[in-house]
């Protein structure tokens, strides 16, 4: 049967530290992120290559895109929204390659032991015996564990990169604004204000819930909706549910990554 | 929370991911291709301002050129009437010394025929004398005596001479 596990499952521990599947195929990213890197500063020239000019023109669209956001901030937000968009891009889409969720092994764990009662109903009862009787029962589960998971389909990678966003939000604000951007939460100057405050921080807190529940919902949710594709119909049927998968890969890189910007603009912005 | 899969210790090494990668890309990627591509937005520009140059310079270099061909083209017609003309003088001076050369030959031509003519004219006379004194000695040897012949012969030669 289909199995679906919203938490990302252990394959190795280093100590007491636990190496998930998704942990895994994060550091995939992160190679191959550094490989790509190291490939284009490496080979750079003044008349690209055609590889170059992809990459080049991918960073001089998304330079483009955050300067219409964030204005003249773009130089110091750059590096930071075009990694959540880059990470966040290549961490969906390698979610989707055949083998991600598929390939695995499978994991015999021995259950706690249960106890189970019998009552045994009968007629005549043997003397001996006792009319109840319990006994030890160790029951062992098979489970199917991935090898690799979909980063952003484990809620850990999303709250750090909405940690990261959120602690973002806040350096951009108070290093533009300084000490008058912590007015924004603290305000003693009427009740009213106070309370704004107060709403502002909730506000602050749920966008850190709001980001990593969009995120790890949207691509979890396309994944489950492909599993569910291809153990019904394995084949053809799931071809438009993976292009559209692609497609909500991209959207939700896209919206993760202006969203930051917008809010560390409204931060900035904030009193201006 | 566990359900969730939700373990401060993975949050933790995702955060710590991230932040690697962000320096990574910052550091090989951005930094290099951000300033590569302002580089070459400076090289085009400059390319752009050469090439408006060049093209006041060739306006110019063509108004110059258009310049020059008219002015050589009316240095060129100058000097082509001044040759004629000089040509023209050329030709009559030339024409002048052969007639002079023409004349001078033929002056020379008639002075030595005319040269020539008396020559010769002495040498007829010399013949002239000499056969007749050759005929007058036969002449004179049978019809007078010696000393009377000679006589004669000596006036008749000193006549002669005078002629001469």
């Amino acid at each position: 049967m289909l199995e679906i596990s919203l938490a990302a499952e252990p394959i190795a521990h280093i100590g007491s530290f636990p190496i998930t599947n998704s942990l895994a195929l994060t550091w995939l990213v992160m190679a191959l992120l550094f490989i790509i890197s190291l490939n284009i500063s490496r080979k750079i020239s003044l008349v690209p290559s055609h590889g170059q000019s992809i990459i080049e023109s991918v960073i001089e669209g998304l330079y483009s895109f955050f300067e219409s956001v964030v204005g003249h901030h773009v130089k110091a937000l750059f590096p930071l929204i075009a990694s959540l968009f880059l990470f966040i891009l290549v961490a969906n889409w390698i979610g989707l390659v055949p083998g991600v969720g598929t390939v695995g092994f499978f994991h015999t764990t021995k259950e706690q032991p249960v106890v189970v009662e019998a009552q045994q109903e009968g007629v005549i009862q043997e003397p001996i015996e006792e009319s109840r009787e319990s006994e030890m029962v160790e029951a062992t589960e098979t489970k199917f564990v991935p090898l690799f998971r979909g980063p952003t389909a484990d809620l850990n990678t999303t709250i750090a990169l909405a940690l990261i966003a959120f602690i973002a939000i806040q350096y951009f604000g108070f290093k533009t604004l300084g000490i008058k951007y912590g007015s924004r939460f603290v305000n003693l100057k009427n009740p009213i204000m106070f309370f704004v405050g107060l709403l502002e921080i909730i506000s602050d807190i749920s966008k850190i819930i709001s980001f990593a529940f969009r995120l790890f919902g949207n691509i979890f949710a396309g994944e489950v909706l492909l599993a569910v594709m291809a153990f019904l119909m394995p084949f053809i049927a799931p071809m438009p549910f993976l292009a559209l998968e692609l497609f909500v890969g991209f959207i939700q890189a896209l919206v993760f990554s202006t969203l930051t910007a917008v809010f560390v603009n409204v931060a900035v912005s904030h009193d201006e | 929370m566990d359900k969730l899969g939700i373990e401060y210790k993975l949050i933790l090494a995702q955060l710590v991911n991230f932040t690697i990668i962000m320096f990574v890309l910052s550091k090989l990627l951005y930094k290099p291709i951000l300033s590569m591509l302002e580089k070459r937005k400076k090289k085009i520009e400059e390319g752009l301002v050469l090439t408006e140059k060049m093209k006041v310079e060739e306006e110019k270099m063509e108004i110059r050129k258009a310049k020059m061909i008219a002015e050589t083209k009316k240095e060129a017609t100058v000097l082509i009437e001044e040759s004629k003309v000089h040509a023209k003088d050329e030709a009559k001076q030339i024409i002048e010394s052969a007639h002079k050369e023409a004349d001078e030959i033929i002056e020379k031509g008639k002075l030595q025929a005319a040269e020539q003519k008396k020559m010769m004219q002495k040498e007829m006379q010399q013949e002239a004398i000499d056969l007749a004194t050759g005929m007058a000695k036969r002449l004179l040897a049978s019809a007078m005596t010696a000393e009377t012949a000679h006589t004669v012969l000596k006036k008749h030669i000193k006549e002669l001479q005078a002629i001469a």
